[in-house]
């Protein structure tokens, strides 16, 4: 596993901006640009390299890797469907609307279409509580959804 | 810190400012549960067991992290404190599972005892549990991870004190599971100590799965004799057997943790080739036969080749540096008693006509607190992790670590490694010796009034001026040195310029048992080359195994296999070679099985008794020895009991010979250097019979590393094997040298 010297820049200037010796803080970013040149997945390997590059054991950065949901550990569709299921969104019914959206789908959370569009995961809360149930397609939220709305959106996707 | 009175339920109690609560309350014997608190880890507080009720504070407060001020009011007992620490309890046994009668922990379970007076009889939680497929971490180990209560003891110990940090938690919430990361399992050497962290079941000995229940076994206190810590532990007994050790509490040796080869050596015991019945070789048959029969026969052997015949200058007396000091003391005693002067325990060394001299003045509890520390020729993680683990200590406190070794080590903390030929070790000292002599304004002499010093004997010589409590470590890797003995010579020079220490771990085990016991030739004695290559007509050999022991293991076959050599073999174990050269095989006790002593690196003599008989009919090597002594009518060996030769051995001052010797510089050897260990769990004879430590990753180690350019000089590439261990190609090691570090026996052509 070869993280690119153009990754390695970019990972450069978040060790920067942390006290000497205290580069592995900039994990969370590094895993996040190592993941974004490879296929938007972080393989074992991967994550080793990361920890070698910032000369951490292994297995802390797996802990940060496996922590955070915007970390990919399987193959993942063009598209990521992250739905939240905590707390407000649950009241407000995410759970039906998530069996909805796997129907709809035919896929459960956590795997990726067969045409290889789309992935669906469960994530928790992203902070627009306030619109629940919502979930975020890439970089994009969309809130206060419903069955009708789920389909528009993702009958829209390509 | 200033001293400070606090009130914990209602009597006043002295303490400092600023210290955890939990701390003070177990000083005073006052109980607080508490999972993920471990009083040599760091403070977590991830499992809330502890909290206790502070007035003034609204909510509880958790014992482990809560620093104690003065006045301060704390009940541990009253309802607050009793409702949250049951409600917590009610918590963590929400995704316990109720396995407690298949689980090995069951009996010493800190969850089981904990939850006996906080839990609740009957579960309120109706959902499904949580489970968590069992990950294979090795052969020493076994994982039950839905028991795992994520107190995190056994991650901070990887990161904290073993240095490596194997175990971490992934996933979150519910999916948090503690597992290490990769398949590559666990390979710290000290692993072992996170099953003893581990407060419940999730992480158990894997050898001693589904054998017993914590009380159905007997504990004895025990020291283990594999290094020159001694470390102190618990063998723990059923029916005679060892079923298990544990480690033991002593802050002066080994803190409270064991490595694993202490941990798991205890297995070597049941294996199917210990020697277990006296048997002697008539017309080249072996004979079972009676302990008297063997004896007679043994004494019969002596008498005729070496005794009656006033040849007692032939015979030789060879030990284990693994004996126990009294066995040490009562074979010379034995020997010098009828006059036989050849007594050695050195095996593994090439050169004995100018052996390594050098005093160990540090004790372990120092190690840690010094500020410079420079390693000369040791892989110090494996060969001696104790020390080690001391030395991290410093390091982590500031300490700077050089190292100067074949290969760049995989040391667990930082240290500066100059990878450099065995052969220019002599040289940079001399050099830094120079540095430091012209520093100090002393004239330098001569041998180094030539030498040019070079930037890293500069450096290194820096470093120690500048330091105001250095050591400098001699391992192992130098034994075989050519210039050994200049270079001990050199090191202490180097110490006493900079007020240092030294510490001599270039031997192991019992070593300085056998220097007490004054188990060396005198003046008129040969050492074991000698006698390998002497015109002998009679070995008593006690434990040795001469394919692994001896540097020249070829020579020591082929001595002790001559026809006319008759050859008495106090063995714990028994096989063909052994079988091959002896006339006489008498079964000893192994480690746990006899009472006796083992001298420290701290020189202190450690006793301990025997935990288990030993197997049928197997005698303590001393008990043997004595009989011996008997039988040849020699006067001075009425003992009844080891104590007392215990007692007779300890107004004993330690033997050595005569210190200086004139320093050279020899050349440089245009040979491609080799230096020879066994892997660390290879290195005596219980540690090769312990099934789960050589199947473990250390356990499996044989490879011969060297450079590519040595590679290619040799014509070999990763694939090929060089003396018959594999070849490795690592741009680790030092120029024209290759380190081997092998589990295989050293007649594959070491020679
Ligand atoms: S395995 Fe044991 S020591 Fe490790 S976190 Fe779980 S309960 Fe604690
Ligand atoms: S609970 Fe869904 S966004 Fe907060
Ligand atoms: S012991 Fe205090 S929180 Fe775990």
């Amino acid at each position: 596993m070869i993280i690119s010297d153009n990754t390695k820049k970019q990972i450069d200037s978040w060790i920067e901006k942390y006290p000497q010796g205290k580069q592995s803080s900039a994990v969370m970013e590094a895993l996040k640009l190592v993941q974004a040149e490879n296929d938007n997945q972080l393989t074992s390997e991967a994550i080793q390299a990361v920890a070698d590059y910032l000369d951490m054991p292994g297995i802390a950065a797996a802990e940060v890797a496996t922590f955070y949901e915007n970390y990919n550990h399987k193959p993942v569709g063009k598209h990521i469907i992250r739905f939240c299921h905590n707390i407000s969104c649950m009241l407000n019914g995410a759970d039906d609307l998530i069996t909805h959206l796997e129907t709809k789908l035919g896929v459960k959370t956590g795997e990726v279409t067969k045409d290889g569009l789309i992935s669906v995961k469960k994530v928790e809360c992203l902070g627009a509580c306030v619109g629940a149930p919502m979930f975020q397609i890439d970089d994009q939220y969309y809130e206060h959804l419903t069955a009708d709305k789920i389909d528009d959106i993702v009958d829209g996707l390509k | 810190m200033a001293s400070i009175t606090i009130e914990i339920d209602g009597n006043i109690v002295n303490a400092k400012a600023g210290e955890r609560l939990i701390t003070i309350t177990d000083r005073e014997g006052i109980s607080v549960p508490r999972f993920c608190y471990h009083k040599k880890l760091s403070v977590s507080t991830s499992c809330r067991m502890c909290l206790v009720d502070i007035e003034g504070v609204p909510k509880p407060q958790t014992a482990c992290s809560t620093p104690v001020s003065d006045g301060m009011k704390i009940h541990t007992q009253n309802e607050k404190a009793k409702a949250s620490q049951k409600a917590v309890m009610e918590f963590l046994l929400i995704n316990h599972p109720l396995d407690c009668p298949i689980c090995d922990q069951g009996g010493e379970c800190e969850l089981q005892d904990v939850a006996v007076e906080y839990g609740s009889d009957v579960s309120r939680f109706s959902e499904g549990k949580r489970v968590v497929a069992p990950s294979d971490i090795g052969p020493l180990i076994q994982t039950d991870m839905t028991r795992c209560i994520h107190c995190t003891r056994c991650v901070r110990f990887g990161s904290e004190i073993a240095g490596i940090m194997e175990m971490g938690g992934t996933g979150r919430g519910e999916d948090l599971k503690i597992e290490p990361f990769l398949a590559e399992g666990i390979t710290s050497e000290l692993s072992g100590n996170m099953i003893d962290v581990c407060p419940v079941g999730a992480l158990t000995s894997k050898p001693f799965r589904y054998e017993l229940r914590s009380w159905q076994m007997a504990s004895a206190d025990s020291v283990a004799r594999h290094d020159l810590v001694g470390s102190n532990l618990y063998a723990q007994t059923y029916k005679g057997l060892v079923k298990r050790v544990v480690s033991g509490d002593n802050e002066l040796v080994n803190e409270t943790w064991i490595s694993d080869r202490d941990r798991f050596s205890y297995e070597g015991l049941a294996h199917e080739n210990r020697l277990l019945l006296p048997q002697i070789k008539v017309e080249g048959q072996w004979k079972e036969v009676e302990w008297n029969v063997a004896l007679d026969f043994a004494i019969k052997g002596l008498n005729k080749n070496a005794l009656n015949s006033r040849k007692a200058h032939k015979l030789g007396g060879l030990a284990s540096s693994t004996a126990t000091t009294e066995e040490f003391y009562l074979m010379q005693k034995m020997l010098r008693e009828i006059g036989c002067e050849n007594i050695d325990y050195r095996l593994n060394v090439n050169n004995l006509d100018d052996p390594i001299h050098l005093d160990s003045n540090i004790k372990l509890s120092d190690l840690e607190c010094v500020d410079n520390v420079l390693v000369i020729g040791a892989n110090l993680r494996l060969e001696q992790p104790m020390i080690n683990l001391r030395l991290r200590k410093a390091q982590l406190a500031g300490a700077t670590v050089s190292a100067l070794n074949v290969k760049a080590f995989d040391y667990n903390h930082k240290t500066n490694h100059s990878t450099v030929s065995p052969n220019e070790i002599a040289t940079i000292l001399a050099g830094a010796l120079k540095v430091i002599l012209e520093k100090n304004s002393l004239e330098a002499p001569s041998y180094i009034t030539n030498i040019n010093p070079s930037e890293l004997s500069i450096n290194l010589a820096g470093k120690l001026l500048n330091s105001e409590r250095s050591v400098i470590v001699l391992g192992e890797h130098v034994i075989n040195n050519t210039q050994a003995a200049s270079i001990a010579q050199m090191v202490a020079q180097i110490a006493k310029q900079v007020n240092g220490k030294t510490l001599n771990v270039t031997s192991s085990a019992n070593t300085l048992g056998a220097q007490y016991a004054h188990f060396l030739p005198k003046s008129k004695g040969m050492n074991t080359n000698e006698m390998l290559t002497a015109d002998m007509s009679a070995f008593l050999l006690l434990d040795i195994y001469p394919e692994y022991d001896f540097h020249h293991s070829n020579s020591a076959v082929e001595a002790l296999s001559k026809d006319d050599v008759f050859v008495v073999s106090l063995n714990s174990f028994n096989n063909e070679l052994v079988a091959q050269y002896s006339d006489v095989l008498l079964p000893m006790a192994a480690m746990y099985e006899t009472s006796g002593s083992h001298v420290n690196i701290n020189h202190d003599m450690q006793s301990f008794a025997a935990a288990v008989k030993a197997p049928e009919e197997a005698k303590p090597a001393w008990k043997i020895l004595k009989v011996f002594a008997d039988l040849l009518e020699l006067q001075g060996f009425h003992y009844e009991n080891i104590t007392q030769v215990s007692e007779e051995l300890r107004h004993q001052k330690i033997y050595k010979h005569k210190q200086d010797i004139a320093i050279e510089l020899g050349k440089k050897s245009p040979a491609i250097e080799t230096i020879w260990m066994h892997s660390a769990y290879h290195s005596d004879a219980l540690l090769r019979h312990a099934k789960s430590l050589s199947s473990s990753k250390i356990g499996q180690t044989n490879s011969a590393s060297m450079n590519t350019a040595t590679a290619k000089e040799l014509s070999l590439e990763c694939g090929n094997t060089y003396l018959g261990v594999p070849v490795v190609v690592s741009d680790s090691v030092a120029d024209r040298c290759v380190f081997v570090s092998s589990n295989q026996s050293t007649d594959m052509g070491r020679e």
